[in-house]
């Protein structure tokens, strides 16, 4: 038997034998440490005698073990009386367990993760850290921060939760919109890392996977709650159109462009189910609206489809109607508006959004130099552009904005 | 777990000395919170305006007094709940349900315990 063999059991159990732990101790650092301590022991014991036969409760067991030894300790240093040794566990013992014994306490530890008393910027990498089992180099990679910052962050976060006393529950009724939206947001603060990385080859590639599972597992656990569910939708949206986003050069395919008949139509019908389960219950939230979006796309079967540009437009408005104005709205809808009404009369809507409240916004400058420059305003569009360009776009759009800008170029001269 | 509960608010909205008509009507919707928590708190007081506060302070060993609460501010510490609850969650419900007159925060502090003795 070989490490692969461990490898496997803790990526697919990992993240449940650790959360388990976590929530019978109530402390995330002997639950962590237990888990570290069975990994280090099953890479001794298994090559030798055998993988078991269900390795994740073997896990679970030897970590468990683990966390009371280390319990036992700690009693013993605070009296300072030597206590007998634990009886060593038999093999039988560690063979006998089933994984369905483990109880899968994931939801809770989600809620400890991003319990809004945990610092905004550690809540995500906690839950990919505890939940998802990713190591710290990996959430340092992602969030583009070195890893002892990263590190220290996740230190302080756990050193917070269990010195302020944050309960590992699941909030009662009174307080769960409010803490169900903060899980939410971190998910999708996550989800956002993995999908800047549009080649899916960079630091995160397994990251977007670790993505689907999470938000899989949270709609699983909250069948009844929409915005769950629309979470779990748009993550496999998004997650479909992955190998159609880049083109062979590695610059950005706008959706528009995007050819249908290379997006993951498996991963679609995943969403659409989703979605549908969602807007069954109540469609009206902004996640389902979101989800809804990318449905609309993800229905088109072929470039030789018309894009479903009116009916985006439309859900805008309606959106727009239902959430209150809202400028990040308004200039997606302006996109869509180009394409049903027109350029000029998209760039008069965004003209009245609030330029200084957007100037480090990079989507408005982009919105703006394709308008402009489609209008014919040449020396104004390249000004947008060089706006964007200075916001330090990921590589792949940078790409295509640099196209862009130089197809201005040429115009110009055309022109001129 | 015990918890301090520490109101900060602009105390000039009380009035001088704290003893206008909008420190009546706080008193009674703190009076109100006192009876509700009944053995949930522990103790707690309003502080008086902090033209009342001395500040003992040491620096390099040296001991000043000043006139005055240890820090300016726009909001100051006018007073504290001390409540014994099961967790962080328990005492964050509490803490949305003291009063604040207009604008303010109460701050959320674990206690450290007491050692047995």
């Amino acid at each position: 038997m070989t490490n692969t063999a461990l490898d496997r059991a803790v990526r697919v159990a990992g993240a449940r034998v650790a959360a388990a732990l976590a929530a019978r101790y109530r402390d995330l650092d002997l639950a962590e440490d237990g888990f570290a301590e069975a990994c280090a022991r099953a890479a001794e014991v298994w090559p030798r005698d055998g993988t078991p036969d269900d390795p994740a409760a073997w896990l679970y067991r030897t970590a468990d073990r683990a966390v009371l030894d280390a319990l036992r300790r700690r009693r013993t240093r605070a009296r300072l009386v030597p206590e007998p040794p634990p009886p060593e566990p038999t093999v039988e013992d560690l063979m006998a367990d089933d994984i369905n014994l483990i109880p899968d306490e994931r939801l809770r530890l989600i809620f400890v993760c991003c319990h809004p008393a945990v610092a905004p910027d550690a809540r995500a990498a906690l839950t990919l850290r505890l939940v998802c089992g990713l190591t710290t180099i990996e959430i340092a990679r992602a969030f583009l921060v070195a890893e002892p910052t990263l590190a220290q962050r996740l230190t302080r976060a756990k050193r917070k939760i269990a010195e302020a006393g944050v309960p590992f529950e699941i909030p009662g009724p009174e307080a769960w919109p409010e803490r169900l939206d903060a899980v939410l947001a971190t998910l999708e603060i996550a989800y956002a890392k993995a999908h800047e990385d549009a080649a899916g080859a960079g630091p995160h590639a397994g990251y977007a996977e670790e993505m689907l599972e999470l938000t899989r597992v949270l709609a699983e656990l909250l069948p009844r709650e929409p915005e769950a569910l629309a979470l779990a939708a748009i993550v496999r949206y998004a997650e479909a159109r992955r190998p159609a986003r880049l083109d062979g050069d590695g610059a950005m395919v706008p959706l528009s462009d995007q050819d249908p008949t290379a997006w993951r139509r498996p991963l679609i019908d995943a969403a659409q189910r989703y979605l549908r389960q969602a807007a069954a219950l109540d469609g009206g939230g902004r996640r389902c609206r979101q989800a809804a979006l990318h449905g609309l796309w993800c229905a088109r079967r072929s470039l030789a489809e018309p894009p479903p540009w009116g009916r985006v437009l439309a859900l805008y408005d309606e959106a727009l109607r239902a959430l209150g104005d809202d400028p990040v709205l308004r200039l997606n809808r302006a996109v869509a508006l180009a394409e049903v009404a027109g350029p000029q009369a998209a760039l008069d809507q965004v003209m009245l959004l609030d330029a200084d409240r957007f100037a480090s916004f990079a989507p408005y400058h982009a919105v703006r130099a394709d308008l402009l420059r489609r209008t014919g305003r040449t020396e104004d569009a390249r000004a947008a552009y060089a706006a964007v360009l200075a916001l330090g776009p990921a590589p792949a759009e940078r790409l295509w904005l640099e196209r862009r800008l130089a197809g201005l170029e040429n115009c110009a001269i055309l022109a001129g | 777990m015990l918890y301090a509960l520490l109101i900060y608010e602009d105390e000039t909205i009380y009035g001088p000395n704290k003893s206008g008509p909008a420190m009546d009507a706080i008193r009674a919707r703190h009076m109100a919170l006192v009876q509700e928590l009944g053995p949930v708190r522990i103790g707690g007081n309003g502080l008086k305006a902090t033209a009342t506060a001395t500040t003992v302070r040491t620096e390099h060993g040296t001991v000043s007094l000043h006139d005055g609460p240890y820090a300016e501010s726009k909001e100051q510490l006018g007073g504290f709940y001390l409540i014994d609850v099961p967790d962080l969650d328990a005492a964050l419900a509490i803490a949305r349900k003291v009063p604040i007159s207009r604008d303010g925060a109460v701050e959320v502090r674990p206690v450290i315990p007491t050692p047995p003795q």
